[in-house]
């Protein structure tokens, strides 16, 4: 049924020298949903993520959106495709401040191409606005990002992608930094993403988390999706047990 | 990590005391006041209308320098090419000058030399991805070469009336090439924070992979900003040329570091992503103070590059505390 996926990855490859960091991965993530991607460390989750937002090219297969094959050059490419991402380390620029990594490359100007100028206090009043909508607990947009904790750097990267997708977020452990609080703050933000009908892909290592959220699960091990699931008919003990490859189902 | 070292204790001090960022934002704008009362003191015909007027001229190509070496060092990299590409430019200039091409084509001449310049720099740094410090190296070894090839190393007289207008008249209080030179920065300035192509630099100096994570085009950036220093040391060559009256084809290397210098001193980050331009260049206008001071003081011209080795050893290790 091509159209049902919202993305459908199929039998991905991604090797970095000698090392085989997918090894043929295939999975879909059905629209308005929220998937998620369990498996021990280096199991090639991150890098499987990066294949789908642009950053890394894959070496072979095929990802479609929607149904259309898609190749993305560059995160941009994928950005301009309404595909937000929160990467696992984050990918903030400490030195600048909390706006100006929400806008980065996506500033406010005003004026034609070359000689667009910034709209400096537009944008650090919108992206105030988006951080208090959001309910994450950012101190101030105006500070630069090196002098905020993790959780609140954390809540940085996913206001952003937030703010910017339009079809799908993906988000890398978007709660390994995170206290008890900040952890419900985002789960909840995750649902009213969904919500608003974007597709949201979360990895995580935290199974009850992956119990609560999502409608979908996927279990990759070694570089390969080992099984899926729709998460109603599997319990985290299970998971557990297929993440650490002590019985395979599927 | 730091605790136990001196830079470190330094930076916790200067964090507790939450003077941190003004500490380093004020570093220029406090040893230039300093060096002004100090000098006074010491000379009498320092604090004249004159004098001043003179230093702010004699600042010119340091400021040039140095504003454009914050480009590239502010993509935590740096550019030692600069004061090469002034001489090839200077020595452009002057072919160009005396084969009658007329002062407005000589200073293009001058700039795209170092537009060229910028464009290898940046390639070989953003797309080959060789360390910025071997390619300007490099860069700096041939276009020291060139110059002194083409012209066998004889500097060519230029005189022009409009160039020494430039260098002597006034408008107002201010020579015109001091106002030329405010005009630059006031536009650099507008360019690193007013413009987005300002953000991407510093964020691609201050993390790479989060910028690319973004969709920007990091080789491109780069070459942005070796652009700029490129661009720089072609506008300084035509100052050259108008302050010493003829072309100058033997590289002096003391441009270098007296430009990086300048930018350490005015609060940019040698681990890049932290940078303005006024910092620099008022750092630029504080070695030309303190040099010009020094002579009058009568300090032997010979102690100036030891004097500004320890300013840059210095400073940069007020920053190394930092990250
Ligand atoms: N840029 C890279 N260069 C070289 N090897 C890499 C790179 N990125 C990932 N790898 C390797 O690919 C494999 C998969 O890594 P990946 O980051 O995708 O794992 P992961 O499932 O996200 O693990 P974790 O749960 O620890 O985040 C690992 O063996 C890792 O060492
Ligand atoms: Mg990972």
């Amino acid at each position: 049924m091509p159209g049902s996926h919202a993305v459908e990855v199929v039998d991905l490859y991604k090797s970095f020298g000698n090392v085989e960091a997918l090894r043929g991965v295939s999975l879909t993530v059905r629209p308005g949903e929220v998937t998620a991607i369990v498996g021990d460390n280096g199991a090639g989750k991150s890098t499987l993520i990066k294949c789908l937002s642009g950053y890394h090219a894959a070496d072979g297969g095929r990802i479609l959106l929607d149904g259309q094959e898609v190749r993305f050059g560059s995160p941009l490419d994928a950005r301009r495709q309404g595909i937000e991402t929160v990467y696992q380390d984050l990918a903030l620029a400490d030195e600048l401040t909390v706006w100006q990594n929400i806008f980065l490359n996506r500033e406010l100007t005003v004026g034609p191409r070359p000689l667009r100028l910034m709209r400096r206090r537009a944008m650090r009043t919108s992206a105030a606005q988006l951080v208090d909508s959001l309910a994450v607990s950012v101190p101030s947009v105006g500070k630069t990002v090196r002098r905020l904790s993790g959780g609140q750097r954390q809540a940085v990267a996913i206001a952003r992608a937030v703010m910017w997708s339009s079809q799908l977020v993906i988000m890398d452990e978007p709660t390994a930094a995170l206290g008890l609080r900040e952890t419900a703050q985002v789960e909840d933000l995750i649902r009213r993403v969904v919500d608003q009908g974007t597709t949201v892909l979360v990895i995580s290592h935290n199974f009850e988390q992956v119990m609560r959220l999502s409608q979908q699960v996927w279990v990759m091990r070694g570089g390969r999706v080992v099984s899926g699931h729709r998460t109603a008919d599997v319990s985290g003990v299970e998971l557990v047990a297929e993440v650490t490859g002590a019985r395979e189902f599927s | 990590m730091l605790h136990d070292t001196r830079a470190g204790r330094l930076h916790r001090f200067a964090r507790a005391a939450s003077l941190e960022e003004t500490w380093m934002k004020a570093t220029a704008p406090a040893a230039l006041v300093l060096a002004g009362i100090v000098f006074s003191m010491l000379s009498p015909y320092f604090a004249t209308w004159r004098n001043v007027n003179g230093m702010l001229a004699d600042a010119a190509i340091p400021v040039l320098l140095a504003v454009g070496m914050t480009f590239a060092v502010m993509l935590a990299g740096i550019d030692l090419s600069m004061a090469g590409t002034m001489a090839l430019a200077s020595v452009v200039f002057g072919l160009s000058y005396t084969a009658g091409w007329g002062l407005a084509l000589s200073c293009l001449l001058s700039i795209g030399v170092g537009l060229v310049v910028g464009v290898v720099n940046g390639l070989f740094v953003g797309r080959v991805r060789i360390p910025d410090m071997i390619v300007t190296l490099g860069t700096m070894g041939l276009v020291q070469g060139i110059g002194l090839i083409v012209s066998r190393g004889i500097p060519v007289p230029v005189s022009d009336p409009v160039l020494q207008a430039v260098a002597s008249s006034s408008l107002g209080p201010f020579r015109y090439n001091f106002l030329i030179v405010v005009l630059v920065v006031v536009v650099l300035h507008v360019m690193l924070t007013h413009m987005p192509v300002g953000t991407h630099l510093l964020s691609v100096g201050d993390n790479v992979e989060a910028s690319k994570a973004m969709g920007l085009r990091v080789p491109r950036v780069k070459l942005i900003g070796y652009l700029v220093c490129g661009a720089m040391s072609g506008l300084a060559a035509v100052f050259m040329v108008l302050y010493v009256g003829s072309t100058q084809p033997a590289t002096n290397t003391d441009y270098v570091m007296k430009a990086v210098a300048a930018t350490v001193l005015g609060g940019t980050s040698l681990f890049g992503g932290r940078a303005t331009i006024w910092g620099p260049a008022l750092g630029a206008v504080l070695l030309t103070v303190v040099q010009t001071g020094l002579t009058m003081a009568g300090v032997e011209a010979f102690y100036e590059p030891a004097v500004v080795g320890v300013v840059v050893l210095a400073a940069a290790s007020m920053m190394r505390g930092r990250r």
